[in-house]
């Protein structure tokens, strides 16, 4: 089994979530203990990487929904890129990827 | 029609991953497709679209009688017998945990922004939306019964490989 599903790096400039393998009920718990301490420090601008993301289920598209309202809710930036196959076609079942401008 | 492939596993999360993936591989027999490496004995990549939505709907029904049904506890069995045929896979899930009354699902917001994006409530509405059938029956036990269906041009490929 992968370790981890996903892994955060800091820089100045930006934050940035990297999502692999999947993301479901199983992974997706660990994934939003971390957003939750991302969130905390406010950060003003988030890169989410999906191009590495195989799976996603409905836990998964709730952990990226939090990270993204608690981000745009204190006025930063969310970009979400490289969404594919069987996560981008969840994003469209559930008319997010307007709104997450997939 | 194949046998039926049947699964009985404990009813808790830990136990989701060896029923998606036999489901998976199940979709694979009906859909014919060759999208995984064959190597890679973990390889998690759905890209045939019959494949992704059997298996993006399955997982969601196994969340849902794991948290739900079982109250995210265990203490039962989840019950999957699998039946591909030539042209669709139907999937029967059964477990002896709490009913879920569907009827309270809410539906997905018509017009979505930022604001109304949704935090939860969305696997129900995940799981239907891909498969041609869905039915839930409220018991002990309760029975899922998902239906997905080739695409009328592909089945007819299918029936003469």
């Amino acid at each position: 089994m992968p370790s981890q599903a996903f892994d955060i790096q800091r820089t100045p400039q930006e934050t940035k979530l990297t999502v692999r393998g999947s993301l479901d009920i199983n992974s997706a718990p660990q994934l939003g203990e971390e957003i939750d301490k991302l969130l905390a420090n406010k950060p003003a601008h988030v890169s989410v990487d999906l191009s590495g993301l195989d799976l996603i289920d409905s836990s998964g598209v709730a952990a990226l929904v939090k990270l993204y309202k608690g981000v745009r809710s204190s006025g930063g930036n969310v970009v979400i890129s490289g969404a594919r196959d069987q996560p981008l076609a969840i994003f469209k079942l559930l008319r997010m990827d307007k709104v997450f401008n997939l | 029609m194949a046998a039926p492939i049947r699964l009985t596993v404990p009813g808790t999360l830990r136990y989701r991953g060896i029923a998606v993936r036999l489901v998976a591989e199940a979709a694979r027999l009906v859909s014919s497709s060759a999208q995984r490496d064959p190597t890679d004995p973990l390889d998690n990549d759905v890209r045939d679209p019959f494949d992704l939505a059997v298996v993006s709907a399955f997982a969601e029904i196994f969340n849902n009688v794991a948290i739900h049904a079982y109250q995210r506890k265990g203490g039962g069995l989840i019950e999957i017998t699998i039946n591909p045929g030539e042209r669709e896979l139907v999937i029967e899930v059964k477990d002896t945990g709490r009913p879920f009354d569907i009827d309270e699902v809410a539906p997905l917001p018509t017009e979505l922004d930022e604001a109304s994006l949704p935090e939860g409530g969305m696997g129900i509405h995940i799981a239907k939306t891909m498969l041609d059938e869905m039915t839930y029956e409220p018991g002990p036990p309760n029975l899922w019964r998902l239906c997905k269906r080739l695409p009328a041009a592909r089945a007819a490929v299918a029936g003469r490989s």
